[in-house]
Formats: structure tokens, C-alpha cells, sequence
């Protein structure tokens, strides 16, 4: 207990919460390498986005368009999630309590904004997925997701214009051969659908 | 007091009771602009205001000024010096700078020669920014932005004063003549008092002249920041408050005051303490009743109302609040005090079709 009291911040040391990433799920599907943990087990686990950024929350806002209720012991809710370049699974269990309530009342089809943590896992075929789990998912109207594909937009054609200049777009560009007209065509045809 | 002074004192005191010429007379003639603590000093300047004494042990205290700037003086009782009078000139030599709470000061000892002298002079202040205040005597050109309850019954007026490089909290003191300002005006200040505390800047207006001014000012309304709302903090929703004058410290669910205990009265209020995050940066920000009311549609009677029928109680009101920001982009202005943005303004972002041409040309100008 002791020990765990010293790990935490000291006082004076200010605390910095880790922004939510502008992704899209058409880049995030992608997502299969993480960093080595930190010593300390309360240290933020980080995934490398194939854009090139280091990311520990995300921010997703588009359509859920189903919902299950899983699990007999431990009940946790999975959501299905779509915006204009792919889908996504959103996890909330009773570890989330905040957003299994706001799960619970929230009824397909909705716009959702979704803020979570990446969280990588092994596929009964050996390849590794990604899935959201859920930090809040808050039920949003149709500007709101207008105004995130915009934001999702500039933010990956940011990280692609930055693509090779720090050490974690070069370890992307290394682990992943990530092709930026792939993605700026991903960020184009997801503009293209919102209307003028 | 340190050695050298105090060799210094006594030699001026046996120097004056023999009627010798003050060994301090070696003390340099200087303006009052750029005095630093530990200099003996002879300046030429005029009384622009006297102060009460905090103690018997000083006879008189105010501020000294001369075209270069203004500085506080003491004039201790043991100086034994002829008083001097508000509006006058002086020449007064040897004198020692100090400084007291990072404030420099001149001290009017008994070594010091003071003698009236006529000058008409005309005497105008240097308006600085109020982003340049430092402690000790300032003088500004500025609006009055707020009017706050006064915290004490000897206090006639507080609140905010700004320009368009920041704001400050003014103070003015009950004493005779003293009037309030008017709120939404603009004076030019002459001659306040300016004393930190607490890390933060005030002006005590009580020496001051306040000259009103025509005209408006834009004050600048600190930080702005654009971004996501993507937490609520607990505190956040219908809060009590501590009842005790003064205290409005929140109360915990049982009512209870970290300072004045167990409370069996209290005023509701509504805030959000919560994170904007743009993506590169999340900044915490806390907003009060008026904005909270505008952004979740619920006033605070409706909220209390609300809290009092819900079976769930005030969580109730947290979850409407909560699903009316939450996820949604905001644009939001005011000033940052120790890493949280006190939100003055707060504006939903809306869709400019202008963004996504330009980003549609962004995203397409290699691929296509």
C-alpha cells in the first residue's frame, strides 16, 4: 500500500492527462503494435498509430449501430460503431461504470461520441485486434459528428505531414510501410461524404 | 538590521545631536525611478499621497513621486522629522532603500535632511499596462470589469480592473472621501498601491487618484482555447455551498465544510469542472452557474427541483449536464489561475462548410 502511495504523483508534480487522438476507424483497425509497458504498473500503455503518433486515448464519434449485452458473471456491453471509413467495437464492462450506464441507455441507431482507450488482443487466429474500451459514450447529433470528421481529418493529414520527422512516425513508418496517399485518400472520401 | 547600516545610524544620530554635517551626506542624488534596496539615496519629490501608520513606531507613510516614477517612503518616529504635507515637494537626503515583502521602500530615518522645496513642476504619471504591474506603486489606465461583494465591512468597493493586456483586483478602502467606482467605466488610476498576495497581483486604491476617463476599452479576456469536452469531474452538476460569509467553500455530501464542520444550511450552485481536449493538449477548465444554466437548458431552480423529485438526486443532474457537453466542441475564453481556465465564455463550435473545402483541397492536392 505504502509502496503504491510512493509511485503515485508527488506533490508539486502536476498531473497531464493524455489527450484522445482524432482517429479515424478506417486507420485504427489497423493499429496492432503497442509499446512496452513502463516499470510502474499504473503507467499509461501506449499504441503506435500507423499516421505515426503515440496514443493512449482516442476520441470516435460516429454511428452505433448495434448493441449487445454480454456475459453472465461479469455483464459487459459491446457496441458496434461505424463512421465514413469503417467500423469499430466498443467494450464498456464493470470496470467502466460510467459508460456501462450510459451504454445501457443508449438505443441503436445513434450518433455517439465515443472516448476510450485503444486496447490491443490476440484473435483466435493468431493476428492482433483492436477494440475501444470505453471511457464515456455520449449520445451526439449530427453537427457534432460533422464537426469530428473535420477534426479527424486535420489531425491525420497533420500526423501524415509529419510523417518521418520524430522518432515514433519513423518506428510507424518502419513497423507499419505506411502508405500516406492510402490514408489522405481515406481522409478524402471521408470529407467528400459530408455535405457542402 | 544589518551591521554597516546600523554603524551608519549611530554615527547620524552623534552627527545631529552636535550639529556635525551627516556623514550620510555622501549619499547619491538620484531619480526615483530604478532605487533598489540598500542604496542611500537623496531624492527631489512630491507627496502624492500619506497613508495611516500600521504602527506608533512610524510616524508617517506614503508615496514619493518625481517625473521618473514614484516610490513608498516610511518616515519612522525616531527620525523625529518635521511632518510632511500631501501635495508638496521635498528634497530629502540620505535616505535608505529597502525592501519589504519584495516591495522597495524608502526609509526616512534619523540621519535623513528633509527641506520643503517650491517647484511647479508638472508631475504626470507613466500609465503602464497592467500585464507590467509589479509591487509597489503603479499607475494605470483602466476599466472597471467587476464588481464583487466586499469580503470585510471596512471595504467600500472590490472587484476587477483590466486593460487590454490583463486584469486585476482593486480594492478600496471605507475611508472619508473615498468614493466607489462606477463599474463599466474607464479611469485613468494614479499612484495605487500594488501588493502581491497569494502569487497574484492587487491594487489597494485607497492612495490612488482615480481620474474618470471618455471612452471604452476591450479588456482582454484571457486565454482562449477550442476543443472537445471529454470529461466531467465529480463536483461537476448541483453543488452546495458552505452558508458561513465569506466561506462558499463546497460542501461534501454530508454537508460537511472543511473548515467551519458540519453544516445544517446551504446555498446550491451549479459548475462543471471538467477537460477540453483539442487532441495535442487537454487543459481543465471550470465553468460557472450562468454558463452551466445556458449549456444544458436547465436553470438552477429546475436543477434543484429536479434533484429533489429524482430518485437519484443530484447524480440526476449530473447525468443531464454531462450528456448535454459531453463529446461536444467548444470554444472557450477566460483567465488561467493554476492550470485551469475560469471560463468567462463559452460558445458551441459550430460547422463552417469553409473547413471542409479547405481540408477536402488538403487531403486531395497529392493524391488527385
Amino acid at each position: 500500500m505504502n509502496e503504491r502511495r510512493a509511485a503515485g504523483p508527488r506533490p508539486g508534480q502536476t498531473f497531464e492527462r493524455e489527450p484522445a487522438r482524432r482517429i479515424f476507424a478506417g486507420e485504427l483497425r489497423e493499429v496492432n503494435f503497442e509499446f512496452p509497458k513502463g516499470e510502474d504498473e499504473k503507467s499509461p500503455s501506449f499504441v503506435l498509430l500507423p499516421t505515426g503518433a503515440r496514443c493512449n486515448r482516442v476520441l470516435l464519434v460516429g454511428t452505433l449501430t448495434e448493441k449487445d449485452r454480454r456475459g453472465d458473471q461479469n455483464v459487459f456491453y459491446r457496441a458496434r460503431i461505424s463512421d465514413p471509413t469503417g467500423t469499430f467495437f466498443l467494450m464498456a464492462g464493470s470496470y467502466q461504470p460510467e459508460a456501462m450506464q450510459q451504454m445501457a441507455r443508449i438505443e441503436p441507431p445513434a450518433f455517439a461520441a465515443v472516448i476510450g482507450k485503444p486496447n490491443l488482443f490476440e484473435s483466435q487466429t493468431g493476428s492482433m485486434l483492436v477494440s475501444v474500451r470505453a471511457e464515456s459514450v455520449t449520445s451526439v447529433d449530427r453537427e457534432t459528428r460533422d464537426l469530428w470528421v473535420l477534426d479527424a481529418a486535420r489531425a491525420t493529414l497533420q500526423r501524415l505531414d509529419e510523417l518521418g520527422t520524430t522518432e515514433d512516425s519513423r518506428q510507424a513508418q518502419d513497423h507499419y510501410h505506411t502508405d500516406p496517399s492510402v490514408y489522405r485518400k481515406m481522409v478524402y472520401d471521408a470529407l467528400a461524404q459530408l455535405k457542402i | 538590521m544589518q551591521l554597516a547600516e546600523a554603524e551608519r545610524t549611530v554615527a547620524n544620530e552623534l552627527a545631529r545631536e552636535h550639529s556635525l554635517p551627516s556623514p550620510g551626506a555622501r549619499a547619491q542624488e538620484r531619480e526615483i525611478r530604478g532605487l533598489s534596496a540598500g542604496e542611500w539615496v537623496t531624492v527631489q519629490g512630491k507627496v502624492v499621497a500619506l497613508t495611516n501608520p500600521p504602527t506608533p513606531a512610524i510616524a508617517q507613510a506614503g508615496i514619493l513621486a518625481d517625473p521618473s516614477g514614484a516610490i513608498r517612503f516610511t518616515v519612522w518616529t525616531r527620525a523625529r522629522a518635521q511632518p510632511l504635507s500631501a501635495g508638496r515637494w521635498y528634497r530629502i537626503e540620505s535616505a535608505v532603500v529597502d525592501e519589504f515583502r519584495g516591495v522597495e521602500k524608502l526609509n526616512i530615518h534619523s540621519g535623513t535632511t528633509i527641506s520643503g522645496v517650491e517647484s511647479e513642476a508638472p508631475l504626470i504619471p507613466a500609465v503602464i499596462p497592467v500585464r507590467d504591474l509589479r509591487p509597489g506603486v503603479g499607475s494605470v489606465r483602466v476599466k472597471v470589469v467587476q464588481e464583487w461583494e466586499p469580503s470585510h465591512e471596512r471595504m467600500l468597493q472590490t472587484g476587477l480592473l483590466g486593460d487590454e493586456t490583463g486584469t486585476v483586483k482593486f480594492t478600496i478602502w471605507r475611508e472619508e472621501g473615498k468614493e466607489k467606482l462606477v463599474p463599466g467605466s474607464v479611469y485613468s488610476i494614479y499612484y495605487a498601491l500594488v501588493d502581491e498576495f497569494n502569487g497574484r497581483l492587487q491594487m489597494n486604491l485607497s492612495t490612488a487618484i482615480c481620474i474618470p476617463e471618455e471612452g471604452d476599452i476591450r479588456v482582454s479576456e484571457g486565454e482562449a482555447a477550442r476543443g472537445v469536452i471529454v470529461h466531467l469531474a465529480p463536483g461537476s452538476g448541483l453543488i452546495k455551498r458552505c452558508p458561513v460569509e465569506g466561506c462558499n467553500r463546497v460542501l461534501s455530501r454530508q454537508n460537511y465544510c472543511p473548515v467551519h464542520e458540519i453544516q445544517k444550511d446551504f446555498r446550491y450552485d451549479l459548475r462543471i469542472k471538467g477537460v477540453l481536449d483539442d487532441g495535442i493538449r487537454t487543459r481543465n477548465i471550470l465553468v460557472q452557474k450562468e454558463i452551466v444554466e445556458a449549456l444544458s437548458g436547465m436553470k438552477l431552480e429546475e436543477a434543484v427541483a429536479l434533484a429533489e423529485s429524482s430518485p437519484l438526486g443530484m447524480d440526476e443532474v449530473f447525468y443531464r449536464i454531462r450528456d448535454a457537453v459531453l463529446g461536444r466542441y467548444f470554444q472557450v475564453r477566460g483567465s488561467e489561475i493554476d492550470g485551469r481556465i475560469l471560463v468567462k465564455e463559452c460558445q458551441k463550435i459550430a460547422f463552417d462548410p469553409g473547413d471542409l473545402a479547405a481540408l477536402l483541397n488538403r487531403a486531395g492536392g497529392e493524391a488527385r
